[in-house]
């Protein structure tokens, strides 16, 4: 019972808090359609809505010829970019 | 109201947006709502020959939901600020959590 | 008639009987499984979820088709995308 209360001491007790602990840091994002990027993190909302700067994205494109292994990636740089949540999937801190 | 807010400060800007039918419109953000739709002016199309039927267009509604980026002006965004008003609306966030 | 007024006196361990986010709360600090709608599927030890089903994972492996792809020290995972969590114990 008391653990719900102590849990107000704990930097990490909601999932969102280690987003809040990315902020002015490198983080990685997955998002839908094979897409990912990697930017420093300057803002984010409840509904994954972010702002990165100095943005890497890595798109995965499946060749279609053959089915199968020949995956191609696309590189983009972006200075800064917003992301819309709802193509969020992922966010990691980059160690 | 962060990302309502952010765009407000960036009316009159030039930025292209995104779709996640990837088709892209540069513009001049001329104004946005809660829903973070967008008005467009002066626009055009990166790779306007593959998309052709919105060359004759010169400005554009686009609904919120459709849009998956929104390439920005790095000069006017000022970081340090939108970090803080990051940390304040989580706070807010959590507040509001607890209330309920 | 004799039916207890109210029924806060429930303890904790028959919560999830009736309640899946007791589940939840009950295995946190376990290693899990997550796998998403897409078919990826996550393995790390689960940090905290929210209402949303959000999830926060520590040393969490990345698996797509059965195959380790990536690894994350720490990883944070949108609940619209998650299809299931389970302890893996």
């Amino acid at each position: 019972m008391a653990e719900a209360e102590d849990a107000g001491a704990n930097p990490v007790n909601e999932p969102l808090d280690l987003v809040r602990l990315s902020l002015n840091e490198v983080v990685f994002v997955k998002l839908r359609g094979d897409r990912e990027l990697q930017g420093r993190l300057h803002a984010y909302d409840s509904h994954c809505n972010l702002v990165l700067g100095d943005v890497t994205e890595t798109i995965y494109m499946v060749d279609e010829e053959d089915e199968g292994e020949d995956v191609r990636t696309v590189k983009k740089q972006s200075e800064m970019l917003f992301v819309r949540g709802d193509s969020v999937v992922l966010i990691s801190p980059q160690q | 109201m962060l990302f309502f807010s952010f765009f407000k400060t960036l009316v009159n800007h030039e930025v292209t947006v995104e779709l996640k039918n990837d088709i892209s419109i540069r513009g001049t953000l001329k104004s946005v709502d809660q829903y973070l739709n967008i008005k467009l002016d002066d626009i055009s199309v990166v790779e306007e020959m593959k998309y052709p039927h919105l060359s004759s267009v010169k400005n554009v509604f686009i609904r919120g939901s459709v849009v998956r980026y929104v390439h920005l002006p790095a000069a006017a965004v000022d970081t340090p600020l939108l970090e803080d008003a990051t940390r304040r609306e989580a706070s807010q966030a959590v507040a509001k959590a607890k209330q309920g | 008639m004799s039916a207890p007024a109210a029924a806060p006196a429930v303890a904790n361990g028959a919560a999830d009987a009736r309640d899946p986010s007791g589940f939840l709360s009950e295995i946190i600090g376990a290693p899990v499984t997550v796998k998403l709608n897409s078919g990826v599927t996550y393995k790390g030890e689960l940090q905290s979820v929210d209402g949303y089903m959000n999830i926060a994972l520590e040393q969490t492996k990345e698996f797509v088709n059965g195959k380790l792809r990536r690894s994350y020290g720490d990883a944070f995972v949108r609940g619209n995308n998650v299809m299931y969590i389970s302890a893996d114990s």
